[in-house]
């Protein structure tokens, strides 16, 4: 029988956004407050020595280490199915055609690209990897993946390798390094005219649920005063209030006295769309060129949201005024990801590259796990010896010192680490024989 | 052993100015750990040099052209470390450390001989005067640049064309941050050096010293300096306008520069 076959298997079973539809995933999609009792239930199942469990919007995938099948063939074990159907009360049917089995290899492959975000609905972006750590901090916590110091962990060197090319990607690679939804676009933008926001003030100019994203996305960026003006004034005082925090200081400013009182903001963001109504466009090239003159050539941002626009695209062309309107937003969203695309090739020459490292040591791991056996049952044995030897001579009437219990526990140790060393140092040349890279 | 130091320099500026290539334009940063450690040795080498130079020649001052060539390219190799310090941008570096280098090149690689026959040299009013005014002449230098690169910045912002998060040039205001305090830097070292040097030259020439071409040239250029701070502080005054302005400035640097070959007062070699 081949040696790996009597081995621990590293099993990934799961369903993404690639496989599964929202109402699927929405259904095998696991809370975080369950998440630490589905990984415990799931690591005390038959057969699984280390389990961990990554649930988010785009996905939900089991990552185990298994025994090995008794009748050593690979799809028999754990049904995973199962399990789900158990844990989460979804019929079997209903998840079956979705999911899909990765194993040793492969599973390696797909947590590297999982942790870099090479397998995310947006390529690039960067809360998996939190989750990914997330995941494996509760399953560390739970009991369900052993810590690296205790003997054959798989899953927490995995995790730990996983993190790192992640982190290898980013650096090497530039593929978070642009924005690709159209409200970091604009604070992105923001951040190349102004450096840092803190201190900046956005005036929101109309309302709708876009310009409030993009406002919000700015004030998440750091910047402290947001103006609002509207129409109707009532609505204004609603957004300022909606939007007021004890960081942030919010003011309105009367609608008909908007160009009187522009220049306070650094950063105006419109979405009235007053143009699809007959009226002139709020902002034309005289409005930005005194807009310019009181703010001492200070730049100024515009963010067009309104469609028909609020701003005069003749405004760009004013030194010191940058409008970007929606089809512009678009377009820089656009090509970022054409850029992430190009990134993301990159990428996964380095996830291809790592895996196969992992993949040789993997191969490797066979001896070292027979290594780590032997030596675990050779110290269960000293320590075996040890407690009845310590019985018989409990009845002495001279009981033995500490020095002395302490040289007998050095004897044994000594004794059963020289009587293990032909065994392991044949085990290890036999290891490097196997070795096809060493061959 | 002032020479071996002094091209060690010049290979670590030439290593750093080109490792600052892709870490600014292909924002590559590794290569940052490989340019902000070799700049930081090149300006160490290059103030170990110069410092035993001038103390070789018993004089505290550079005076023969390739000291000073020298001593403008310290200032500026220590002042793209400091701008990379303050801002974290290594931009420019990309071109500062090719200056410097440049500037140090020549002394290094060909060192002159000039004889030194002025006594005033050995004092440190002279000294504070030269390193005052080469003082001056970086930041006008890092004033101009930081202007240029506002105006890149400016016309890839309006061209709307995507934006990668790390890119080689800075945030607009940053840029106008760096060229306006580098020229509000150069005022007080411009003016003091120039009122040093003409309390010196009046008590050793005499009135007549205001005649001397290089002399006059300062002096424009000094109001030229102050008028570019002035109309920057009270229109704002940025992007092309500005690069303009400072690019003007500079011409009369470089005039001044070269009125050297015609100046009496500044002349201090041996007939």
């Amino acid at each position: 029988m081949n040696e790996s076959t009597q081995l621990a298997s590293l099993l990934l079973v799961g369903v993404n956004h690639t496989t599964a539809p929202l109402e699927v995933r929405e259904r095998l999609a696991i809370p975080p407050a369950r998440l630490a009792d589905a990984t415990r239930s799931l690591a005390t199942q038959p057969g699984i020595r280390e389990a961990l469990i990554l649930s988010t919007c785009n996905r939900v995938e089991l990552l185990t280490v298994t025994d090995p099948p008794p009748d050593g063939n690979p799809a028999a074990g754990l049904d995973f199915v199962q399990f789900l159907n158990n844990y989460l009360d979804i019929p079997a049917s209903d998840i079956q055609p979705h999911l899909y089995t990765l194993r040793e290899r492969e599973a390696v492959r797909h947590l590297f690209r999982v942790a870099s975000s090479l397998d995310s609905m947006v390529v690039g972006e960067p809360q998996i990897l939190g989750q990914v750590k997330e995941s494996w901090n509760i399953a560390r916590e739970v009991g369900a993946i052993r810590s690296t110091e205790t003997i054959s962990s798989t899953l927490d060197p995995l995790l730990q390798r996983a993190f790192s090319v992640a982190k290898r990607v980013r650096t090497e690679t530039q593929i978070g390094s642009s924005s690709v939804s159209i409200a970091s676009v604009a604070a992105e933008l923001a951040r190349k005219i102004f450096g840092s926001l803190s201190s900046k003030t956005i005036l929101l100019v109309g309302a709708g649920k876009m310009s409030d994203l993009a406002a919000k996305h700015l004030i998440q960026q750091g910047a402290t005063t947001l103006l609002v003006s509207n129409r109707t004034e009532s609505r204004a005082e609603a957004i300022a209030d909606a939007l007021r925090t004890p960081t942030i200081t919010t003011g309105v400013i009367p609608f008909a006295q908007l160009h009187e009182q522009t220049h306070r903001a650094d950063i105006i963001i419109t979405s009235t769309g007053l143009a699809a109504m007959g009226q002139a466009q709020i902002f034309g090239p005289e409005h930005a060129r005194a807009l310019v003159h009181r703010r001492k050539n200070r730049p100024v941002f515009f963010i067009d949201i309104a469609v028909p626009r609020d701003v005069d695209p003749a405004v760009n062309d004013i030194e010191g005024c940058f409008v970007y309107d929606i089809d512009d937003l678009q377009q820089v969203t656009q090509e970022n990801r054409i850029l992430r695309g190009r990134e993301a090739e990159a990428a996964e020459t380095i996830v291809e590259f790592e895996a196969d490292r992992y993949g040789e040591r993997l191969i490797q791991t066979p001896t070292t796990e027979a290594i780590k056996q032997l030596q675990l049952s050779a110290e269960t044995l000293r320590e075996q010896e040890l407690a009845r030897t310590a019985q018989r001579l409990a009845g002495l009437s001279a009981p033995l010192t500490p020095e002395q219990q302490s040289a007998i526990n050095d004897l044994t140790r000594s004794l059963t680490a020289k009587l293990l060393h032909p065994q392991i140092a044949a085990l290890r040349s036999r290891g490097e024989t196997d070795d096809p890279e060493k061959r | 052993m002032t020479l071996l130091w002094l091209r060690v320099a010049v290979l670590l500026y030439g290593i750093a100015a080109l490792a600052v290539l892709p870490a600014a334009l292909y924002n590559r940063p590794r290569w940052r750990h490989v340019a902000m450690p070799c700049a930081l040795a090149a300006v160490f080498f290059h103030f170990v040099s110069l410092t035993e130079m001038l103390y070789a020649a018993h004089r505290a001052l550079p005076v023969d052209t390739h000291e000073t060539l020298s001593m403008l390219g310290l200032l500026l190799g220590a002042a793209f470390l400091l701008l990379a310090v303050k801002y974290h941008t290594v931009s420019f570096g990309i071109f500062l450390l090719p200056v410097a280098a440049l500037l140090t090149l020549v002394p290094a690689f060909h060192p002159g001989h000039e004889t030194i026959d002025y006594p005033l040299i050995h004092t440190g009013w002279l000294m504070l005067h030269v390193a005052l005014l080469l003082a001056a002449y970086a930041a006008l230098l890092i004033s101009l640049i930081a202007s240029a690169l506002y105006l890149i910045q400016e016309r890839r912002l309006k061209q709307k064309r995507a934006v990668p998060r790390r890119t080689w040039l800075p945030p607009l205001e940053t840029t106008d941050q760096i060229a306006l305090k580098s020229l509000l830097f150069g005022l007080p070292c411009m003016t003091a050096g120039l009122l040093i040097g003409s309390v010196v030259a009046l008590q050793t020439i005499g009135p007549t010293f205001f005649a001397d071409p290089k002399v006059l040239l300062s002096l424009a250029m000094w109001m030229v300096y102050i008028l570019m701070i002035f109309i920057r502080r009270h229109s704002g005054l940025r992007g092309r306008r500005a690069v303009y302005l400072s690019g003007f400035v500079f011409l009369i640097v470089l005039a001044v520069w070269a009125a050297n070959q015609l100046s009496v007062v500044h002349r201090f070699k041996a007939p």
